[in-house]
């Protein structure tokens, strides 16, 4: 317990240092939302910028780290420690959630105090919907640190898996305005039903469909990551 | 006491034979020397003693256990020093000291390690910054705040200058004194002369000579380790 918690709070100021991940996941939000201040919509998106921070963290950042773990060896050397390497996944998802959780804090407090966004309706929902599309977007990361071999390539394969979600999913910009071919390509990303979740418990009613689709993905994805992953 | 027991100790990859019948012990207190050149299987001995492998046949006890099957509770009392085994970059060298010492039950102080390793004025520079030199001391470091019983030390003073190497050696004494059991796995036949009790010469996957540095310079009529080595092993010439 001692080590795991030494090595979540290590994960996390590691996570914290990198520029990238403090930048994107927690300035980044907040700037689209002041960007869209003028839209009297933001309830529509606020939930987005919340997926779209955990896809940011859990498919390019925690891929790019757990690879490049394995290529220089940080996690063979773990394995010669009492520690067993699955708490370092697992501090590995702490960190993330943490981090996450900040950039939600921040974007949320900007867009509720600075531009008068209704805060969550169903706060009871907006909990978990938060914590599954949190596991889906790792599970999505674990995977591609499973087969992608290279540090640099994972890094680069999370950022394409990433990047083209965020938009099609309409976690960084709302997919009503999309066209809709675009659009019935979104119906078929984890992201959507991570965005779906989070919207219907901020503004809307929620519903169990889109938690379960995401409790399928995280199950799914964990399973194939456990199944494929190498340690060297 | 014996801490360390191998028999006949066999590993393939494919067809390669890594580790081809190997057999030795290590006694308690004692610095007992994996000498031979790259591919000769001392690496791959070591990876079996911490756990880190599984040998194909034969039986390893280290510390009355079997690291195959214990690996955790062996790591408890042993610290590793591997060749290659990194840190996160951006990990400061204070940062890692405090972390691998949580690892453990009974952890020595590790801002005193980190002192007496010379990490104190550096203690807050990043992994990524460090010299090599520095890199491989804290590395070492971090092998050793867990108070281990046994250290195994692969490639102990590889990237070092001079002084840095005696320094090293002195700290390597300084344990031997205090009764800690070591295995260091060594390319420098001088550092294995000075420090080792017993050294084991390996080639081909096999152990062609045992023995005190002194024996070994003894059987072969030369001068120093390094050239009773070459006369073993039939290389260099």
């Amino acid at each position: 317990m001692k080590a795991f918690a030494h090595l979540s709070a290590t994960e996390l100021r590691l996570l914290a240092r990198d520029p990238g991940s403090l930048f994107f996941m927690v300035a980044f939000p907040s700037m689209l939302l002041m960007l869209n201040g003028g839209s009297d919509r933001l309830e529509i998106h606020l939930p987005g910028y919340l997926a779209m921070i955990l896809a940011i963290g859990g498919i390019t950042a925690l891929p790019a780290t757990l690879a490049t773990y394995r290529e220089r060896k940080v996690l063979r050397r773990l394995a010669t420690t009492p520690v067993s390497p699955f708490v370092l996944l697992t501090a590995q998802i702490v960190a993330q959630l943490s981090m996450a959780l900040a950039g939600a804090a921040i974007v949320t407090g900007v867009g509720v105090i600075g531009f008068g966004v209704d805060p969550p309706a169903h706060p009871a929902w907006l909990a978990p919907a938060f914590v599954l599309s949190a596991l889906m977007c790792y599970a999505i990361g674990f995977v591609i640190a499973a087969v992608v071999p290279r540090a640099r390539t994972a890094e680069l394969i999370g950022l394409l898996v990433m990047f083209p979600m965020i938009f099609l999913a309409g976690a960084a910009i709302p997919r009503e305005g999309v066209p809709e071919t675009m659009h019935r390509i979104g119906d078929y990303l984890p992201l959507t039903h991570a965005v779906t979740a989070l919207r219907e418990s901020w503004s809307d009613v929620p519903t169990l469909p889109p938690l379960l689709i995401l409790s399928g993905i995280v199950v799914l994805g964990t399973a194939v990551a456990a199944a494929l992953f190498r340690w060297e | 006491m014996t801490v360390i027991e191998v028999e006949d100790l066999r590993k393939n990859y494919g067809n390669t034979r890594a580790v081809d019948g190997v057999s030795f012990t290590v006694a308690r207190g004692e610095t007992f020397g994996v000498l031979g050149h790259n591919g000769a299987g001392k690496t791959t001995t070591v990876e079996c003693l911490v756990g880190l492998r599984k040998p194909d046949s034969g039986t390893i006890r280290v510390l009355g256990e079997n690291p195959a099957r214990r690996r955790r509770a062996l790591a408890q009392r042993t610290g590793v020093q591997l060749q290659q085994g990194e840190l996160p970059d951006r990990l400061r060298v204070a940062e890692a000291m405090r972390l691998f010492a949580a690892f453990y039950d009974r952890p020595d102080d590790w801002r005193a390690v980190l002192e007496r390793w010379g990490l104190g004025p550096i203690a807050n520079k990043a992994f990524g910054d460090l010299s090599g030199g520095q890199q491989q001391r804290l590395k070492l470091a971090t092998a050793l705040v867990g108070g281990p019983e046994l250290v195994v030390l692969d490639e102990l003073t590889t990237g070092l200058d001079p002084v840095a190497r005696r320094e090293t050696w002195t700290l390597i004494g300084d344990l031997k004194a205090a009764g800690t059991t070591a295995v260091l796995v060594s390319h420098f036949m001088d550092e294995a002369e000075e420090l080792c009790d017993r050294v084991a010469v390996f080639g081909n996957g096999r152990i062609i000579a045992l023995g005190s540095p002194r024996e070994l310079i003894g059987r072969t009529g030369t001068g120093s380790l390094e050239e009773a080595y070459f006369a073993l092993s039939g290389e260099g010439r």
